[in-house]
């Protein structure tokens, strides 16, 4: 039997599946957090920081990421503080400053309140999110897919380079890959990049993004609770 | 070797004949660690050796090589006792005459006697150099009267007693009441209380767990870790059984990078005299209490260091660090809980348990209680292995034990905790060296890197150097580090080449905010340091680099160029000939100048010129 337990997310009393995580349990309940690495089914590995929270222990708030964060009883958390949303924004303008050609990358941007970004565009391919990786290994069992080099020269590849027999070629890697789609207006060039957030942008780009939501393209994949009700509509 | 001791009487008896045994009239003292083997210290022991047997005084004179006495910069060192005569840069062709004045006559060898840089005197004896006056050598002193491979050397100076005292009567629970009371804190950098770590992990349930050594020291210039460990490894051995006692686990790692084989080779050594006299094994001197260790090399990461990482690089997986949401005290190590601790708090845990904790509370200040080691390095007078009581102010370090600048230009700041540290400005000297006063002025004790800086230095050079250090050595994990370190090593090479814009500064506090907030794990929570501190004690420095394109300290070398005085230059042509760039110009015996366009600033021409008419502008 499944056996619950209650804590309180930004206010709300929530009664929450024990073991499950706070990312999920948001979810669960209509309060989105942003977030890129994680996705259902796989390992949560807490690598692109965008759905921390605040989890406030004894009086003290300590910032972590929602996706490794398991409930437990009587925890308080905060997931749209002032110090959030800016650490956030700073972390999906990173984000997008190297990969401005993917159309989620760009919406969580835009989500997180990103209108400016400091840094020059580097558009590259890959932000390491790991979904490929974990996808291959956990649910396909194949393990054809891994991180390679350390720091600045980590990157996704296959084992020495080779596209190894037990890839069984299922694509699933592509499907869950966040660069795949690109912004509505198409690909940019090189440096022709910018911050997109045409869509949904005239609800978006103001300083109270709080309570807006772009429908963001990472959220079809994600069964976001938002999406999937506005999907639903006749 | 004597038989596997059985009872705690059989270790009193063999202490208490090691003790009695007859040690000849002069012992010569040869350090023989890392710094000293580096600088040829095995070749004048070998001949220190052959000459004792030749003069046929092998009986009357006892040869004893130690580990690391920690004054490197004077290596190789050699301590003649009971005159404790001091010798330092000793070669081998000196031996004979060490040999034939010094053993036999009693004479002292005046040339290869140590001369104070401050004062420029010659000083004889070991207790009298002011580097080692000034400090609490209480961890390190022991290095001096150790041979690392001879186990009977620890026990006669008292080792493996503290063991016997937790085996013999005391609880799990008092030995981690004396530990909390003691207040030592983690050596590793974190400085997290060590008894309530270990209470954690002992209350943490489960058939299995384990204790660590953590001893991947990795921060440029520090070496601390490697000279406890290679010096006295039996130290972290009782450390870590009575750990294991304390804490209910019966098998412990030590975790030592592979860039110091030294260290492997001789804690592995360590652990095998251990375990044929029986202080490591099965039932342990009859209490019922099994541990082992065992060595595991690290392959030279430095973020194998983080706890989370070195559990993973342990178990056979890639170094990375995980969240710990959870920490390693319940899920450590194959998911059992695990206590790690630094080589230098785990050697601190039998004096401790000797001496008692008030004796441990008694040195530092609030908060940081006992001595900590330093590896003091830079441009001070004297560089090496410092050890002192915590709290002990910046400025009694730099200044009274390091003998203050090296030469004769003002120190400017002071790194200390690594390349994630901070750099505090001279302004700053009469902070207390402790964990509180460090985190709050922006810096940290870390493991105990002590890098001093002079007028000469340039402190966003210095920033960009620790950042581009962090990151080749960040594992590339998480977004804020990886992209953010990119980002912030962009930008400060933006500024030291000239490109810099005012906007910059603000940027960087944000981006180095964020990092600290929302990285996965220490060393990416702790990597824009450099660039924070440097930021607030030296904001004026960066300013100038993008407000006035200029390095004051004339180190960038995209703002700077090079001139020669007109008046002061002879045309003598050094300069001409050693510039690879054949940037110089000029005609013999008359005043030579710089071509802007072809010079590289490489500075070589400031060096050769015999009349100093080269200037940085």
């Amino acid at each position: 039997m499944q056996e619950h337990i209650a804590l309180t997310i930004d206010g709300a009393r929530i009664h929450a599946v024990k073991g499950a995580s706070v990312l999920d349990t948001a979810m669960e309940y209509g309060i989105c957090i942003p977030h890129l690495c994680h996705y259902p089914g796989l390992s949560d590995i807490g690598v692109c920081r965008l759905c921390i929270v605040e989890n406030i222990v004894g009086g003290k708030s300590k910032v972590t990421t929602s996706c490794t964060l398991t409930v437990a009883e009587g925890m308080v958390v905060r997931t749209d503080t002032e110090k959030i949303r800016r650490l956030r924004r700073n972390i999906a303008e990173l984000l997008v400053a190297k990969a401005p050609n993917s159309r989620a990358i760009q919406d969580i941007a835009v989500r997180c309140g990103v209108t400016n970004v400091r840094y020059p565009f580097q558009n590259d391919k890959c932000v390491l999110c790991g979904r490929c990786v974990r996808v291959c290994g956990e649910m396909w069992q194949a393990h054809a897919l891994g991180f390679i080099g350390r720091g600045k020269d980590r990157r996704v590849g296959f084992p020495f380079d080779r596209k190894p027999d037990y890839c069984k070629t299922c694509n699933t890697c592509i499907d869950i890959c966040p660069m795949t789609i690109t912004p509505c207006i198409g690909p940019m060039k090189k440096g022709e990049e910018r911050l997109c957030g045409g869509c949904e942008g005239q609800l978006t780009m103001t300083k109270n993004f709080t309570d807006s939501c772009v429908w963001c393209k990472l959220g079809e994949g994600f069964q976001c609770t938002r999406h999937v009700q506005m999907a639903g509509r006749p | 070797m004597g038989a596997k001791l059985k009872t705690f009487a059989d270790l009193a008896a063999v202490r208490a004949s090691a003790q009695a045994r007859k040690t000849p009239a002069t012992t010569v003292t040869m350090c023989c660690g890392t710094g000293c083997q580096a600088s040829s210290s095995p070749r004048v022991a070998e001949a220190l050796k052959s000459e004792l047997a030749s003069k046929g005084l092998v009986d009357s004179v006892a040869v004893r090589l130690t580990g690391c006495h920690g004054f490197c910069e004077q290596g190789p060192i050699m301590v003649i006792d009971p005159a404790n005569i001091l010798y330092c840069h000793v070669k081998p062709e000196d031996v004979p005459e060490i040999v034939g004045k010094t053993i036999r006559a009693g004479e002292v060898v005046e040339r290869l006697l140590y001369t104070d840089p401050v004062s420029g005197k010659k000083i004889t004896r070991e207790g009298d150099i002011p580097f080692y006056r000034a400090q609490d050598r209480t961890l390190l002193g022991q290095n001096r009267w150790i041979d690392p491979s001879n186990i009977e050397d620890y026990i006669a100076i008292g080792g493996y007693s503290a063991a016997v005292k937790v085996l013999s009567g005391m609880s799990p629970e008092a030995i981690i009441e004396e530990i909390r009371k003691s207040g030592l804190r983690g050596r590793g950098g974190g400085g997290y209380p060590t008894g309530r770590k270990w209470e954690q992990c002992r209350a943490a349930g489960g058939d299995e767990k384990f204790v660590i050594c953590n001893a991947d020291e990795g921060d440029p210039g520090a070496y601390m870790d490697r000279s406890v460990l290679e010096g006295n490894p039996h130290a972290i051995l009782e450390g870590m059984l009575i750990g294991s006692y304390a804490m209910g686990a019966n098998q412990g790692y030590v975790y030592v990078r592979k860039e110091y084989p030294l260290a492997v080779k001789n804690t592995r050594k360590a652990i095998e005299q251990a375990r044929e006299w029986g202080l490591l094994g099965e039932n342990i001197l009859g209490s019922g209490h099994s541990f082992d260790v065992e060595v595991a090399r690290g392959a030279g990461a430095f973020v194998c260091g983080e706890s989370t990482a070195l559990m993973h690089s342990l178990e056979g997986k890639v170094g990375e660090p995980r969240p710990k949401d959870v920490h390693t005290v319940q899920d450590g190590l194959w998911h059992k809980p695990s206590c790690l601790n630094n080589v230098e708090t785990w050697a601190n845990v039998p004096l401790i348990i000797n001496h008692g904790a008030a004796w441990f509370a008694a040195k530092g200040s609030n908060g940081s209680t006992g001595t900590k080691i330093f590896a003091l390095t830079g441009r001070v007078k004297n560089t090496g292995l410092v050890e002192v009581s915590m709290g002990t102010p910046l400025r009694r370090i730099v200044y009274d034990i390091g003998g203050g600048a090296y030469d004769g230009v003002a120190i400017k700041a002071v790194q200390t905790g690594g390349p994630s540290g901070g750099c505090l400005p001279a302004a700053k000297f009469d902070l207390p060296v402790d964990f509180d006063t460090l985190a709050e002025a922006g810096s940290m004790v870390g493991s105990g890197g002590m890098v001093v800086m002079d007028e000469h230095t340039c402190m966003v050079d210095v920033a960009k150097y620790f950042l581009t250090f962090l990151q080749d050595e960040s594992c590339g994990k998480c977004v804020p580090c990886k992209l953010g370190l990119e980002r912030m090593l962009e930008i400060l090479t933006d500024i030291t080449e000239g490109r810099g814009r005012p906007e910059q500064i603000e940027l960087l506090e944000d981006l180095g905010d964020t990092m600290a907030q929302a990285c996965l794990c220490a060393l990416g929570k702790t990597a824009p340091n450099p660039v924070l501190s440097t930021l607030h004690y030296f904001r004026d420095e960066y300013e100038a680099h993008i407000n006035h394109k200029a390095c004051p300290a004339g180190v960038c070398r995209a703002l700077i160029r090079y001139a020669i005085d007109p008046s002061v230059c002879k045309g003598c042509g050094a300069c001409l000939k050693a510039c690879p760039h054949k940037a110089i110009r000029g005609r013999s015996k008359e005043p030579h100048t710089v071509d802007d366009t072809v010079c590289s600033r490489c500075g070589i021409c400031k060096d050769v010129c015999n009349f100093d008419a080269i200037s940085v502008c």
